[in-house]
């Protein structure tokens, strides 16, 4: 009950830091060009340890807070953001494990896809993102989310509280 | 580690999903209110922006001294800066002899350095993939209003997109959704050019007969036409290739731009408003 009470508060820190941290630090290391997209990377963890419905809430407010800082059309990140927390918690769920290197390869792919989906949708509701940039910046989104994503999913536990072993799992060991 | 369920509330994903389309389509149409909120934002974002700035300055030196040659860079810096120094000066001057050419000499036109200006230093560069805005360290406190266009001594920079107190933030030309009205500072034709994104040449529409011949390097300048939101005659940059647009009525022309934004430190305000 008491860790409950804690989670709110934890999990706008770890946002508030996530968007810091973007924007002082990482906005400025480039890899081929392009950027590694940290808010992401809580994102995706979210969906990891959560599900579905953890991914989506996560990627709504990380996105809300996102989009009030940068010049994209307001809502665009807000949206991708949702999109990917929502399909990497089905991908986890369905996959029924987050240990291993699993983690490593739903961040990766998942860099890739939110980096064809916000230009795609960028493009759609009539701004021009080239999608010349597409390869490097997915490259970018996707390595670093794969380097970051196992101690975001730390975090992410640190948040709501590491899950208990199921009994299949249990059985397994 | 087993996986903790789903809890399976499609409502709440249905809601979420359909509460961030209607925030886009809030952001698309510029409402009032995500202005403020945006301009809240960064009253707060803007001053912790910088404290945490000087805590991450030692990784981002790290970083950048094991990806930059810092002398070359320099060298190029110093190089690039005389060589838009020099177009600048020569697209200008063809500029005015063209309008001399054309005008009587009693044709009086607004002329952009008449303008009160503020210098201002670049504080930060694009915050994500995609962005094409920089923050400076001047803001409303010293008369710097959003729309104001923004120059250095290479050419035209972009605009100011968004103000606080005493920051804002400039939406540069490579930006795809930044327009410009321009003209050739040869002959006048007028066009209208837009961003392509990072390292890529802005492209003008133009109205010019696709049988007309336009040499690279002429220079092109913003046409400063009635109701335009930048003064005329502030080089924009140099024509680099010509084709036939869309539907081979008229040409389209690359423009490389003379500023170059990736490497700005400083930036001069135009405080100037459209008429």
């Amino acid at each position: 009950m008491g860790r409950r009470r804690w989670v709110p508060a934890r999990a706008a820190l770890v946002v508030a830091a996530a968007i810091l941290l973007q924007i002082t630090l990482v906005s400025d290391l480039r890899i081929a060009g392009a950027v590694g997209d940290v808010a992401l990377v809580v994102v995706v963890a979210a969906g990891i340890t959560g599900g579905p419905d953890r991914g989506v809430a996560y990627g709504f407010a990380v996105g809300l807070a996102f989009d009030l800082v940068v010049d994209s059309p307001f809502g665009l990140t807000v949206l991708t953001y949702a999109l990917v927390g929502y399909g990497t918690g089905l991908a986890s769920a369905a996959l029924q494990r987050t240990g291993g290197w699993l983690p490593v390869a739903v961040a990766g792919v998942a860099g890739v896809v939110h980096t064809a989906l916000f230009t795609g949708l960028g493009n759609l509701v009539g701004v021009d993102y080239p999608f010349a940039e597409v390869p490097s910046v997915a490259l970018a989104v996707g390595v670093v989310g794969a380097v970051l994503v196992l101690p975001a999913v730390h975090v992410l536990w640190w948040v709501h509280g590491a899950p208990e072993p199921d009994r299949l799992e249990l059985m397994l060991r | 580690m087993a996986l903790s369920p789903p809890s399976g509330s499609r409502t709440r994903v249905a809601v979420l999903v359909l509460a961030s389309v209607t925030l886009l389509a809030m952001g698309l149409r510029d409402v009032p209110v995500v202005r403020d909120a945006r301009s809240a934002a960064a009253r707060v974002v803007d001053p912790v922006e910088g404290v945490v700035g000087t805590v991450t300055d030692p990784v981002r030196d790290a970083w950048h001294g094991v990806t930059d040659y810092d002398e070359v860079r320099r060298e190029n810096d110093r190089l690039r800066e005389r060589l838009a120094g020099v177009d600048s000066a020569r697209i200008a001057r063809s500029d005015a002899e063209r309008q001399l050419a054309e005008l009587s000499a009693s044709l009086e036109l607004p002329f952009a350095g008449d303008s009160p200006q503020v210098t201002a230093r670049v504080v930060s560069g694009p915050r994500s993939n995609f962005s094409h805005a920089i923050e400076i360290d001047k803001g409303t406190d010293d008369g710097i209003a959003v729309g104001m266009p923004v120059v250095t001594g290479g050419g035209l920079v972009g605009r100011v997109d968004q103000a606080t107190a005493d920051s804002a933030r400039v939406e540069v030309l490579s930006d795809p959704e930044f327009r410009v009205g321009v003209r050739l500072a040869t002959t006048g034709a007028l066009g209208t050019a837009r961003g392509q994104g990072d390292d890529e040449p802005l492209v003008v529409d133009s109205s010019i007969s696709p049988s007309t011949k336009v040499p690279r390097g002429t220079g092109v300048v913003t046409s400063g036409v009635d109701r335009s939101a930048f003064p005329p005659g502030v080089p924009v940059g140099t024509v680099a290739a010509t084709r036939k647009g869309p539907g081979g009525l008229a040409l389209e022309l690359d423009v490389q731009p003379l500023a170059d934004v990736d490497q700005l430190s400083y930036v001069t305000v135009l405080q100037w408003r459209a008429g």
